[in-house]
């Protein structure tokens, strides 16, 4: 008995409200891709065989990817000297992780605009320091996709990456360095590999979180960059078909779920066993 | 103590009477708009316990005294209010809150099969409001309350009530093209005599007939639409697009930022650009595409059918037209108010007589059928 | 104590990622000052209207005070719940560890259109119950987004415990510790950060929610977001930017302040 109830405690509060909450409700949800418009697996040979629907799918998989490399890439630089930084180094990028969570997504949106548009701000500068001549079509593309979401992923990938890198033992550094390694090899052959969970960590989060982006690739991407919250968006409000929305959302989940198990198999705790 | 009337109960026993009673007291409570629904519930629920309330099921309720209007937001909501909402409430007592989402086909859906919609009344597309009331799902407009003949010619159907009118337009940029202004939708497409880019609408709507329009078919040939050609040309053309808005604010963003020279937008949005921009950005009525903007009811809405239907037909008078004409720039959908509209604002109304001609209506019966196919498509040839 | 501090590589880069990360003020800032009624960069002259509508407006107050609850209560209630959760699977890796971690991140690998509507279902039942926690009321909303922000607070408690020795908690549990003594005598002192930082970012998710907000919201428990997506469907309001301005003001004058109280207390 006290073999299954001690972790029972801890476990039960969270599978209990996530049960009763979202994957019974959810459990119909997903029952209309067999339904509806009629019982059977039409909807799925519909999505899987559909060219919009897959070239939605492969867009979708390639920008967040992409996103995904460069946010934590570049979280991880800042990551690194929030943790380990002198002091004032470490509030000013505190200021710099902390700031931009509160501009909201709309906010954002407008900002970007302003900034990267042809007749915007960057554009301005370039072609006044004679960098360019005529201005660079920064927005309304996938570029312009890729570069807000990116500024919005950072954020989060920092926290995962912060909490891997404030565990690092020290020691193991300092040792290394007795050994007379230099500053590069302790960095990419010491460091980075102790900081591995952390890694995942924030890839897992970025890439998930970015899956269900619609809103700023909507206004980023000239409304011609349709993901697939998007599409699932689009098949539930503006043209609705559940049944064929809801089998999208089940083959996206079950692609995700593949790689998030590879993925966490890397989460599982260190120590003598 | 016999109970012979049946007030929507399942399952009585003898002895229940006193909590009948009380229950029933509530009830009526709520029928006077004195208590909401939800107070009855958690009263309810109170007096007998949760499950008991359950299973015994609620009694009839009649409505919950409130009206939700449902709009797509930003000034609509205040404009709504001010127009409809609060003179309704003057006249009647009942109170019609604001809610802004948005009423889009699937949010509609979603109220009704949810077996407990929170929304009454929606500023809904004619199109969507018929596909869902032949699926059971909306309430058929009562016309023995709403006046057919406040409305024009062709605009009532069966479960969405006209109520005013907006158009698909051309808008450019009068500070590069001013002296030289487009005069047609094959204005729109050349890229030579008016230079820059353009923008469209993402969700199709009126997008096809403009591509047909240009194309060369005439105003009257244009339904059924001819998809195919319409594809064919944007396929050739989409490169001049740079964005393909899908609300109302980017559409005024894209003309506000100098980003296209040309743009298919709202008019209601047009006239807004024109003030803000102080006439730098102009619009024309020609090869417009005229929308008709509906009232809806949700089967089993909670404030009742015949408080919606009441304002519904409230939403008629020619006085309160003119409050949303003045604030949104909604072409007004009963004939009598075009005389209340002051000469110098007549060029902003839509079905005024002079601007109604230089368009096309949209046919809501094509839309009903072949949106969705038609959308699909669209949507693959703009985001390869 | 840390004693090999990033070299000048590292800190020149970090700069570029920072001031990357802050580039949108340039935008926001000035927008905020605009005297036009909609989102544009001032060009003449700057105006405060936009902030006095925040003081002045009943609708952004309510908004406001509306999102601070709710954010307060989801990010606890799923901050504690994933604690909870990532420690028991850390500690006892039970059988089907993998299954039951899909399960707690279920609502973030669901697409959030799907979430929303599952949620506004999920809802409409309660409200069939009951009038409190409902379709509409704030503690509904609560509910709702304690689901979506759970997952996020699970990885990253769990990341934090991957970093702890296990020892600890084997020699604990050797030496006799109850259940309780382990997990917040000894485990959690570990994890501190991880906990933390977990509060923070799901009060931020919950804060910025909108996708399933609007579906489970209509005229009562009106959320900042909700307020600010209602108004810029038609219409492109600059508050929202003069409202991201005081928020980082206070944010910056928070951590510029922590910062001085600690550099003050070294010395």
């Amino acid at each position: 008995m006290i073999r299954i109830t001690r972790p029972l405690i801890l476990l039960a509060p969270l599978l209990a409200f996530l049960a009763f909450a979202y994957v019974l409700p959810f459990a119909g949800v997903i029952g209309w891709s067999v339904s509806i418009p009629e019982p059977g697996l039409q909807n799925y040979s519909s999505a899987l065989t559909d060219p919009l629907i897959l070239s939605v799918f492969w867009r979708t998989f390639r920008i967040c990817a992409i996103v995904t490399v460069i946010s934590v890439v570049m979280g991880y630089i800042l990551s690194l000297l929030w943790v380990r930084g002198t002091p004032l180094v470490r509030t000013l990028t505190e200021l710099c992780i902390l700031i931009p969570f509160w501009i909201s997504v709309l906010t954002r949106a407008f900002g970007w605009l302003a900034l990267l548009s042809h007749r915007g701000l960057m554009n301005g500068w370039l072609e006044a320091l004679g960098v360019i001549d005529d201005p660079l079509r920064m927005i309304r593309n996938e570029f312009g996709v890729i570069v807000g979401m990116v500024h919005f992923m950072i954020p989060f990938a920092v926290f995962p990456l912060a909490a891997a890198m404030r565990n690092v033992d020290e020691r193991v550094l300092l040792a290394a360095r007795g050994m007379a390694a230099s500053r590069t090899r302790i960095f990419w052959q010491v460091f980075v590999p102790m900081t591995a969970a952390g890694l995942m960590g924030a890839a897992l989060l970025v890439f998930v979180f970015a899956i269900g982006f619609f809103i700023t690739p909507a206004i980023l991407g000239g409304g011609r960059s349709v993901m697939v919250a998007e599409l699932i968006y689009l098949r539930i409000f503006q043209s609705p078909d559940w049944g064929l929305a809801a089998a999208i959302s089940v083959i996206l989940m079950v692609a995700i779920s593949a790689l998030l198990t590879l993925l966490l198999k890397q989460l599982s705790p260190k120590g003598a066993e | 103590m016999n109970r012979t009337t049946n007030k929507g109960y399942k399952k009585m026993k003898p002895t229940d009477n006193f909590t009948d009673d009380q229950l029933e007291l509530l009830a009526d409570k709520v029928r006077q708009g004195k208590i909401s629904r939800r107070k009855f519930t958690q009263l309810g629920a109170a007096l007998l316990g949760t499950a008991a309330l359950a299973s015994r099921g609620m009694p009839a309720l009649a409505d919950d005294g409130q009206l939700v209007f449902v709009s797509w937001g930003g000034d609509a909501v205040d404009a709504y209010d001010e127009a409809y909402g609060k003179p309704f409430e003057a006249a009647t007592g009942v109170r019609v809150r604001q809610d802004g989402s948005g009423p889009t086909e699937g949010a509609m859906q979603a109220q009704f099969e949810s077996g407990a919609p929170s929304w009454d009344v929606m500023d809904a597309d004619a199109f969507s409001a018929e596909s869902l009331g032949k699926k059971g799902m909306m309430e058929p407009i009562d016309y023995s309350v709403v006046d057919k003949s406040k409305m024009r010619e062709g605009y009532g159907w069966e479960y969405s009530a006209s109520t005013y009118f907006f158009s698909y337009v051309i808008a450019y940029d009068a500070a590069k093209f001013g002296d030289n202004p487009p005069t047609s939708m094959a204005d729109f497409f050349d890229v030579e005599k008016f230079p820059g880019k353009r923008s469209m609408y993402k969700w199709g709507v009126g997008v096809w007939e403009a591509l047909l329009m240009a194309d060369g078919v005439a105003q009257a040939d244009l339904y059924p639409l001819d998809v195919e050609r319409a594809h064919a040309k944007l396929k050739d053309f989409k490169e001049h697009v740079i964005s393909f808005w899908g609300n109302g604010a980017e559409s005024q963003t894209l003309m506000l930022n100098d980003e296209a020279s040309m743009a298919l937008i709202w008019s209601t949005r047009a006239r807004l650009l024109e003030q803000d921009t102080d006439g730098d950005v102009k619009s024309i009525w020609q090869d417009g595409v005229i929308s008709p903007g509906a009232m809806a009811v949700i089967k089993g809405n909670p404030g009742g059918a015949a408080n919606a239907m009441k304002f519904i037909a409230s939403a008629q008078d020619p006085e309160k037209q003119m409050v949303m004409f003045d604030m949104l720039s909604q072409g007004p959908a009963n004939p009598a108010t075009d005389d209340l509209i002051p000469e110098d604002q007549r060029r902003f109304n839509p079905v005024a007589p002079g601007n109604f001609e230089q368009q096309v209506s949209v046919d809501v019966e094509w839309y009903e059928e072949n949106y969705g196919a038609a959308l699909d498509e669209y949507l693959a040839i703009i985001s390869s | 104590m840390i004693r090999l501090r990033p070299g000048l590589v590292a800190t020149a880069l970090a700069v570029l990622v920072g001031l990357f990360m802050l580039m949108p003020l340039l935008a926001v800032v000035p927008v905020s000052f605009t005297p036009k009624r909609f989102l544009s960069i001032p060009t003449d002259e700057l105006s405060l209207r936009h902030y006095r509508t925040l003081y002045q407006d009943r609708e952004w107050l309510e908004g406001i005070w509306m999102s601070l609850r709710i954010g307060v209560l989801s990010a606890g209630f799923a901050t504690a719940l994933a604690t909870f959760f990532s420690i028991g699977i850390w500690m006892f890796r039970p059988r089907f560890a993998g299954l039951l971690m899909g399960i707690a991140l279920l609502p973030m690998v669901a697409p959030p259109v799907v979430s929303a509507l599952t949620l506004y279902f999920f809802l409409i039942t309660l409200t069939k119950f009951n009038g409190v926690v409902a379709y509409d009321t704030m503690l509904g909303v609560a509910l709702a987004h304690s689901v979506m922000i759970v997952p996020f607070a699970v990885v990253l408690v769990s990341v934090s415990l991957a970093q702890v020795d296990r020892r600890m908690d084997l020699a604990a549990r050797a030496m006799g510790a109850s259940l309780g003594t382990r997990v917040f005598k000894v485990i959690m002192p570990n994890i501190k950060f991880g906990v933390i930082a977990s509060f923070f970012l799901t009060f931020v998710l919950s804060w910025e929610e909108i996708a399933v907000t609007i579906f489970i919201t209509s005229v009562e428990a009106v959320t900042l977001p909700r307020l600010m997506w209602q108004g810029l469907r038609d219409n492109i309001d600059p508050a929202i930017a003069a409202i991201s301005v005081v928020l980082i003001v206070i944010v910056a004058a928070v951590v510029v302040g922590r910062a001085a109280v600690t550099a003050v207390r070294a010395r």
